[in-house]
């Protein structure tokens, strides 16, 4: 018998301490009931072989002594699906704020180019970690609410909910909503203004290494650039919000007149942008030469700002038209539904 | 399309078990899981102990592992629908179960409801045939 000691002696070690006696007790007394059946049955006492045949049968120890534990998940299938979604939801905020930290951490410490590639990569080096961290406190924090629910907590019920209450079909409306599109054009707006804000100071970010070819040019950036400068900065932020507001789920069905109140401070940038008559002024001593081809380039620029503020003006009257088509059909389907 | 109807013995599981593989299997366990409460509640409606009653559910064909016996037990009459009772026979003590008020209450619903699948499952295997 000492092979069925040894057993239970090793599926003890990982019952639950909670009524471990009483367990082993029953477990005992059922397994010598098998070894003595089997022996009246044969009419003699069992070999080692046969004693260890019965006991392998029965299982591994730490496998029989897990089946004993009340529960055997950290998060259960009821609680499973909102953890999923709170993970899936929050984790492109945890990339916002991250970057968002980083990049303004970049700029305002950063003196050079390859100080702001150094600190990058140390950025992107710290993620996995970060991104670890957060899904482990948000793990561990489900798994106590699973842990505590009905005695610590009150148990989680889902809320009352109607059909009538889900957001319109979006197919209808042409390209869907996706999640990660808005707060990945959260990201990209909020670290161009973060971007347009450092240019002053850094102005390698606009030109990068060429940055001191500018000093030896006949020419240099015209004084009226102060006052568009700031004319852009304030629309670009104006946008930052707006884009911010199409990731709240409460206003998801009027995600699609946000969207056209940010094309609209689009088309404001290029309207100021065209208000610029020259970009470029002479510096003094420039020659007639360098006179004429500035004109040209400043024509050019000019002639190209008034082709994309034409086309932006197009694609927001009919990102309009649709909205409002949309609207209609809309209210049309829901007076049928009514009627 | 056919279906077999009959009652399928464990060796033809067993065989089925092989050809299906590990989705059968799975499948397999599911589909059991619910059904050993049953059994086993059925079977208390006599008194065993844990050997005793794995050695009733075998004769009546259900083979259910020593492993998840034990620990169901428990846990059935955590959740009120056993009683147990530590017992000397034959110079040893066993623990002895049986269903409880509440578990003999809910035995019956549970059948009930177990009879209603087992005659739909049957009506709709017929219309297919």
């Amino acid at each position: 018998m000492e092979l069925l000691e040894r057993y239970l002696q090793a599926v003890e070690e990982h019952l639950p301490r909670r009524g471990r006696k009483d367990m082993l007790a029953e477990l005992r007394s059922n397994l010598e009931s098998e070894i003595e059946s089997q022996e009246e049955e044969i009419g003699r006492d069992l070999t080692e072989t046969e004693v260890a045949a019965i006991l392998e049968a029965h299982g591994m120890p730490v496998m029989v002594a897990s089946r004993y534990g009340s529960q055997h998940f950290l998060i259960g299938p009821t609680l499973f699906p909102v953890y999923w979604y709170t993970l899936k939801r929050s984790f492109p905020l945890v990339v916002l704020a991250y970057a968002v930290v980083q990049v303004v951490g970049m700029l305002l410490g950063s003196q050079n180019a390859g100080d702001m590639g150094h600190r990058l990569g140390t950025a992107l080096g710290h993620f996995p970690g970060v991104a670890l961290t957060f899904w482990g406190v948000m793990t561990l924090g489900f798994a106590a609410f699973e842990y505590g629910q009905g005695s610590l907590f009150p148990k989680m019920t889902l809320p009352k909910w109607s059909v009538r209450n889900l957001p319109p079909l979006e197919a209808a409306e042409g390209k869907r909503y996706s999640c990660a599109n808005s707060v990945a054009d959260l990201i990209v707006s909020v670290l161009l203004v973060v971007w347009l804000l450092a240019i002053p100071d850094h102005p390698y970010l606009l030109l990068g290494p060429g940055v001191k070819l500018l000093h030896g040019m006949p020419f240099a950036l015209t004084p009226e650039w102060h006052v568009f400068y700031w004319q852009i900065v304030g629309l670009m932020i104006a946008m930052v919000p707006l884009k911010a507001l199409t990731l709240l789920p409460s206003l998801r069905h009027a995600r699609g007149w946000i969207r056209l109140a940010v094309s609209a401070l689009g088309v404001m940038i290029l309207v100021v942008m065209v208000q610029v008559r020259s970009l470029f002024v002479a510096v003094p001593g420039t020659s007639l030469t360098n006179l004429s081809s500035l004109e040209g380039v400043n024509a050019g620029i000019a002639f190209g700002f008034k082709i994309a503020l034409a086309f932006a003006v197009v694609k927001f009257g009919w990102d309009l038209w649709k909205e409002i088509s949309a609207r209609q059909h809309r209210q049309r389907a829901h007076f049928a539904a009514v009627l | 399309m056919s279906y077999p109807t009959q009652t399928v013995s464990s060796s033809a599981i067993s065989g089925e078990e092989s050809a299906g593989g590990e989705l059968f299997e799975s499948l397999r366990l599911e589909l059991r899981r619910g059904c050993l409460v049953l059994a086993v509640l059925a079977q208390l409606e006599q008194e065993h102990y844990g050997y005793t009653l794995r050695k009733s559910l075998a004769e009546a064909g259900l083979e259910i592992e020593e492993s998840t016996l034990y620990p169901l037990l428990r846990r059935l009459e955590t959740q009120g629908l056993l009683t147990s009772e530590w017992r000397e026979e034959d110079r040893r003590k066993k623990r002895f179960y049986r269903l409880s008020p509440e578990g003999a209450r809910i035995f019956r619903l549970l059948l009930a409801e177990w009879n209603r699948i087992n005659d739909s499952i049957t009506r709709i295997v017929q219309k297919e045939r």
